[in-house]
């Protein structure tokens, strides 16, 4: 069983109630989405509170997964993602900094593109890195971070109407490179 | 970067795809929130992009991500919130009303004793009786049980309170640490008179009287699956 199986399996005998699969998944899951909740919240008690209640969720709608279309680590991952998000936007948390090197125009590709990987799993690192850095930078922060618009105006000094134009030009780009 | 000097309305802004992603990193409006997800409800096409960005950036989120292991603590107050019962079991249900139906029982013996008044028509001659003190769940609920063990039987008259709409009282004998035993079921009028068999007889002095409201037919499990509505001790008369 590939690991990806083994978690799809792992849901359904959870969306049947079985606390022994529940426990399984969270061995094997949490730390992964205790990473996704630090990365955005960048503070242990809050990330652990958005932990738990990711996993009263992964309890409570684990039936609805199957017929939603996601991978079970996509599945996972974007609740947990999403529910950080929220977390932070409510307590208001002002965004991290952004150092003004990493927005200096640099019209060659990031140092990571001569390492592009094959596998479909970084795809989308492989067309981050042929955006100009500094975009890159943002939809990085965009979606591991989980910057607002807002947000990245705050932390670069830049409009948020500019942002927002980066932004999507960015991501615009991003999903020309995707789907070749 | 050139494209700073350009106008901002670019032919992004016209692409479904940019604004799926958008939605995806959660970096739309309220407003505009709202009006992609009525879109999404009925375009499978663009529920199918919101799909594809997902699975994008959860994939590089799982490749950028280190794991950390998170406190302890996470998993024993998900197995607390999770699978420890969240209503409180019949046993504690019923545990304060042994105490309070005693005092109520209590009452009535000096009531009934004193000649205040005397126990409703000369069909039983009880010798043990039960007031059933409501629970929490069972808000105005009077309901008297007198038990006369040499004819084998018990009278239930319940004087105030209803079962709720599309079900029934069903009463039970708690004796011990036993499971509870269905006695039977409360008919829709006043008073109800069941039949004892000679096994239960044996088990009342002391035991508890118990009322839960059950589906029409009564419990399908055997044991009370619905809530305890009212519970009181037999007493001597």
């Amino acid at each position: 069983m590939t690991p990806q199986e083994e978690v799809e399996n792992l849901i359904a005998r959870v969306a049947m109630g079985d606390r022994a699969a529940f426990n399984r998944l969270y061995d094997r899951t949490s730390a992964k989405l205790f990473g996704v909740c630090l990365r955005v919240l960048n503070d242990r008690v809050e990330a652990e509170e958005v932990l738990q209640d990711v996993f009263v969720t992964v309890w409570n709608k684990a039936d609805s997964y199957k017929v939603n279309g996601y991978s079970p680590m996509t599945w996972l991952i974007t609740i947990t993602r999403n529910r950080a998000v929220d977390r932070r936007r409510a307590m208001k948390l002002p965004p991290a900094p952004i150092e003004t090197a990493d927005l200096l125009p640099d019209s060659k590709p990031g140092p990571e593109a001569s390492a592009v990987a094959a596998s479909e799993a970084r795809q989308i690192k492989a067309c981050l890195d042929e955006l100009p850095r500094a975009r890159a930078h943002l939809v990085r922060r965009a979606y591991l971070e989980g910057d607002s618009y807002a947000d990245l105006a705050e932390a670069t000094g830049v409009n948020l109407n500019t942002i927002r134009t980066w932004l999507r030009r960015s991501l615009m780009a991003l999903r020309e490179c995707l789907s070749r | 970067m050139t494209d700073r000097i350009t106008p901002p309305d670019g032919p992004e802004d016209e692409d479904d795809r940019v604004l799926a992603a958008e939605y995806a990193l959660g970096l739309l409006t309220d407003e505009e929130r709202t009006a992609f997800e009525v879109r999404l409800d009925a375009d499978p096409a663009l529920r199918a992009e919101v799909i594809t960005w997902d699975e994008h950036f959860a994939s590089a989120i799982l490749d950028d991500v280190d794991p950390v292991e998170p406190s302890p603590q996470v998993a024993k107050r998900l197995q607390t919130l999770l699978f420890k019962p969240q209503k409180e079991s019949f046993w504690q249900q019923i545990w304060p009303y042994g105490l309070g139906g005693v005092a109520a029982a209590l009452v009535l013996w000096l009531t009934i004793s004193t000649g205040v008044i005397t126990p409703d028509g000369p069909v039983l001659q009880p010798d043990l009786v039960a007031e059933l003190a409501p629970t929490p769940d069972g808000d105005g609920l009077m309901i008297r049980a007198s038990v006369d063990t040499s004819l084998g039987a018990v009278e239930v008259v319940r004087a105030a309170g209803q079962p709720p709409e599309g079900r029934v009282f069903e009463l039970w004998l708690i004796a011990g640490d036993a499971a509870p035993v269905s006695l039977g079921l409360l008919d829709a009028g006043e008073s109800t008179v069941i039949d004892l068999p000679q096994e239960v007889l044996a088990l009342l002095p002391g035991a508890l009287l118990a009322i839960s409201d059950e589906p029409p037919g009564g419990s399908p499990t055997g044991a009370p699956t619905g809530a305890v509505r009212a519970a009181g001790p037999l007493t001597s008369s």
